[in-house]
């Protein structure tokens, strides 16, 4: 920093100056000419020498739309654990709703969040990043498709993902949650709360938020293995 | 050398007023997010203002931080320098690596409650003196017999953040 920052500091002044004499010459260029409403002067490019580089000018001020940075498919951000594909179909009247955009986020292994915790009014460096959050828009078929790790769990809670649906003017159509199967042979088990073990675990049957869920809507499909990686697949009904 | 190193924090206020592009994009896309993560905080309540929310729902403290990702690429777009913040010779000169988005108001079915900041902080710099109204300050760790200064004037909404003192 130091020299080469106030150096740059002094630039970012001293470019105001090109701008607007450029912005004023490419209006007067562009003044059109009365006539008829076809085009009468194509433009040339100067021949005297077509390899030219191109004259290095000073980036406009002008802002860009960007999208949030939750937009993205693969929200592992770094976090180790167990690869999972996540395939979610959105269904509405039984029929796939397409254009609606699906959040999701869960813990990473070691039963965490992000942007939870102490330090939520901490300065953040914005290359900080929001792990395991993610944001995706459903095709024609309903299905949003996330890469990420398998989650973990944190005491009180069984194995879950949570999923927010709404339409493209952000309007909720569904808040609802992913539980997990569980057992011998599941992918919980196998995964068996990474360095956690399963030691006070809260079963589906015991979570608060699962429990009356004696149907299992709410529970997804989940195959593969600890080598290969983890694949969900679940419909949400909105 | 009896030297103060400080950091500077820069809070810019957005709202419904502003009129600069950016500062729309960002007052724009902030209200979009709040508005998807407030109404899953919401739900199941029958509260829609920000200050609501914090005073009835423990999850509503994390909002700020959960609508932060989408303004954090319009904060890469400034390439590090603080806006608007001029030197005494009009020229824009804090660096800041750091920032931090903040609510101050909003409501999900009101668009004109919505009232940010974005507060940027300046990587450190060493004050030399204080010359009437205006600080006399250098980047740090200038290792050239001449320092490169800047001085500038404390201005609303501007203030020095931390500050170290030693000798050097």
């Amino acid at each position: 920093m130091e020299r080469k920052n106030f150096l740059r500091s002094l630039i970012i002044g001293a470019a105001s100056t090109p701008v607007l004499l450029n912005a004023c010459k490419k209006e007067s260029a562009s003044a059109a000419e009365s006539g008829s409403g076809s085009v009468t002067n194509a433009g040339s490019a100067a021949s005297s020498n077509a390899c030219a580089v191109a004259p290095t000018e000073t980036e406009g001020p002008f802002p860009t739309k960007s999208p949030a940075s939750y937009v993205r498919s693969d929200i592992t951000d770094g976090r180790s654990g167990y690869k999972i594909s996540i395939k979610i179909t959105i269904n509405s009247n039984c029929t796939p709703l397409a254009g609606a955009l699906v959040d999701i986020w869960h813990c990473d292994a070691e039963g965490n969040y992000s942007e939870y915790g102490g330090s939520g009014m901490q300065s953040t460096n914005y290359t900080a990043v929001h792990f395991l959050r993610g944001r995706q828009t459903t095709d024609a078929t309903g299905v949003v498709t996330f890469t990420s790790i398998f989650p973990g769990w944190y005491s009180g809670r069984a194995t879950h993902i949570h999923v927010h649906v709404h339409n493209a003017a952000g309007s909720t159509l569904k808040v609802t949650q992913i539980a997990f199967p569980e057992g011998l042979g599941t992918a919980v088990a196998l995964v068996n709360g990474y360095n956690k073990g399963l030691n006070g675990y809260t079963y589906n049957k015991s979570d608060n938020v699962f429990s009356d869920d004696t149907a299992g809507v709410e529970i997804a499909t989940v195959t593969g293995s600890l080598t290969a990686g983890f694949e969900l697949l679940k419909t949400i009904n909105v | 050398m009896y030297t103060r190193i400080i950091t500077l924090c820069y809070r810019k206020i957005i709202d419904i007023n502003v009129v600069k592009p950016w500062d729309k994009l960002v007052f724009d896309d902030s209200y979009a997010e709040f508005k998807i993560q407030a109404q899953q905080i919401s739900y199941g309540t029958p509260y829609t203002s920000y200050a609501e929310l914090l005073r009835n729902v423990p999850a509503a403290k994390n909002l700020s931080a959960l609508v932060t990702p989408a303004i954090s690429s319009y904060v890469q777009q400034l390439n590090e320098t603080v806006p608007e913040i001029l030197n005494n010779l009009g020229r824009r000169f804090l660096i800041f690596r750091q920032f931090q988005f903040e609510l101050i108001n909003s409501d999900i079915n009101d668009k004109n409650k919505h009232q940010i900041a974005v507060n940027f902080f300046t990587e450190p710099l060493v004050w030399y003196d204080t010359i009437s109204n205006y600080l006399l300050i250098g980047h740090l760790s200038q290792t050239t017999e001449d320092i490169y200064t800047h001085l500038f004037q404390l201005q609303p909404y501007l203030s020095i953040h931390s500050i170290k003192t030693g000798q050097s």
